[in-house]
Formats: structure tokens, C-alpha cells, sequence
């Protein structure tokens, strides 16, 4: 098993840093498309919510990304230092076809063979989503 | 993310490489605003290049969409990789964009549209 721990600040910029090692760590362990695919927008979905939602583009609240990469699984959790995120994702409403956001967690959870929230006591949300590796995630 | 424009008659078209996501998206806008404000309300997108995109990159098509619809423009994309449209299916937004296969055949409805 591979573990990789990565910490961001909350700011735009971190998005596209926080893909980029991403996709650096799943093509140095050999993970393909249509689960990399998959892997990649949960992630990438669960950041945004922490950066927009949870910590609110406070760049002086962190995000961090805890992987782990097994010859049969993916396993990633986003963590965020906000406060009330849990019941926001709980309370959303189903998105409208001409919405321009509302999406990011309908596509985890269609993509994920498991995915969880809970929030800390003291604030901050935990997302984590498992991915199968055998199984295909796009013709799911 | 990387954009490549040209003028293919009375439509731009915008070659997109790399990633579509939040902050790549503001930059995409950004582009079409500047194409609505020489008038270009006809546009194309070929995503051919596109390797990744996310909700918010979805979100900044659909608001670029209803932009361009609102000054009476049309947008068409082609060229999307089998993973990034089985999002658009995933969310439906298959229904509400004009998807083509290939540039090409997006430039020759453009073409019909205006015969008709």
C-alpha cells in the first residue's frame, strides 16, 4: 500500500496544484483510466466543496488530502476547517438542468463504490471516497 | 489550461487543452466575453484536448451557454473524450448542448442553419 499526505491552502489556485500531484501520484502507481477518471472528480469535487463552502476561500484555513493506493483499491479523504459543511451537504436541494453549480456531490456519489461525510466536533468536515480498481467506474 | 482561437467564417472556434475546472473556467469565460463584445456570438468549443473536466467546469459552460443564448448566439462542442461525455450524459446537460462528434461536422450545421 501507498500513502501520500498533502496539505493546501485555501485559495483558487490550490485546485489546479491539488490535480496536478494527483494526477503525478496516480500515473507514478499505475492507475488507468476509467477508474483514474473517476478518482480524480470525487477528489476534485469534495475540494471544491471544502474550498468554496467549507473553508470559504479563507486562505488561512488548509485542506487536507490523505491517499491511499492499494492493488485493489483507491481511498482518498479531503479534509476541511469548516464549520456547519456537513449540514449544507444535507440540506442541498437537487440541482436544475441550467444551474451553474449544485453537481459536485450528485458525481461522487455516482462515481464512488463508497463514500462517507462526518464532521469533526470542533468543526471540519471529512469526505472520503473508496474506489474499487477492478471494477469499472464509468460503465457503472 | 491552454486556448487555442481561430474564425472559421462568421463562427470562433476555441481549441481547449488541458483542464476545465474552476479556475481554468473563469479563464474560458474571460475568452468568450471578449468574443461577445466583437459581436462573435457564434461559437465552437472542440474539447478533443480536454483531459479532465469537473462540475465547475460544467457550471461555466452552462453559464456561458445561457450568455451567448441571451444575445441570441449559438454554442456547439465536438470532440469530447468518452469519459467527459458520459458527465454531460451523468448530468444530463447532454440534453441542452449541441454535442457534434467532430469539428467538422459542427462547422457544417452552422453552415446548413444559415442556408435555411
Amino acid at each position: 500500500m501507498s500513502v501520500y499526505k498533502y496539505e493546501y491552502l485555501s485559495v483558487i489556485e490550490s485546485e489546479d496544484k491539488m490535480l496536478s500531484n494527483l494526477a503525478h501520484v496516480l500515473t507514478k502507481e499505475g492507475v488507468e483510466n476509467p477508474e483514474r477518471y473517476g478518482f480524480m472528480l470525487a477528489i476534485s469535487e469534495a475540494f471544491t466543496n471544502a474550498l468554496l463552502h467549507g473553508n470559504r476561500l479563507d486562505p488561512t484555513k488548509k485542506i487536507w488530502i490523505n491517499l491511499e493506493i492499494k492493488s485493489n483499491s483507491l481511498k482518498a479523504d479531503i479534509i476541511d476547517e469548516g464549520k456547519g459543511g456537513i449540514d449544507q451537504i444535507n440540506k442541498r436541494k437537487p440541482s436544475k438542468l441550467l444551474d451553474t453549480n449544485g453537481r459536485g456531490v450528485d458525481l461522487i456519489e455516482y462515481y464512488a463504490a463508497e463514500y462517507d461525510i462526518s464532521e469533526y466536533k470542533n468543526g471540519g468536515v471529512k469526505v472520503s471516497v473508496t474506489f474499487d480498481r477492478d471494477k469499472e467506474t464509468i460503465s457503472k | 489550461m491552454d486556448i487555442q482561437k481561430k474564425e472559421e467564417g462568421s463562427v470562433a472556434v476555441l481549441k481547449l487543452r488541458g483542464r476545465l475546472d474552476l479556475a481554468s473556467g473563469a479563464t474560458l469565460k474571460e475568452e468568450i466575453k471578449a468574443l461577445s463584445s466583437s459581436e462573435l456570438t457564434l461559437v465552437h468549443l472542440n474539447l478533443e484536448e480536454v483531459d479532465f473536466i469537473n462540475s465547475s467546469g460544467l457550471g461555466v459552460l452552462v453559464s456561458i451557454m445561457k450568455e451567448i443564448r441571451m444575445q441570441k448566439g449559438r454554442l456547439t462542442l465536438s470532440n469530447l473524450a468518452s469519459y467527459v461525455q458520459e458527465i454531460f450524459e451523468i448530468t444530463q446537460l447532454s440534453h441542452i448542448f449541441e454535442i457534434f462528434t467532430s469539428e467538422e461536422e459542427a462547422l457544417n450545421s452552422y453552415q446548413s442553419v444559415g442556408s435555411n
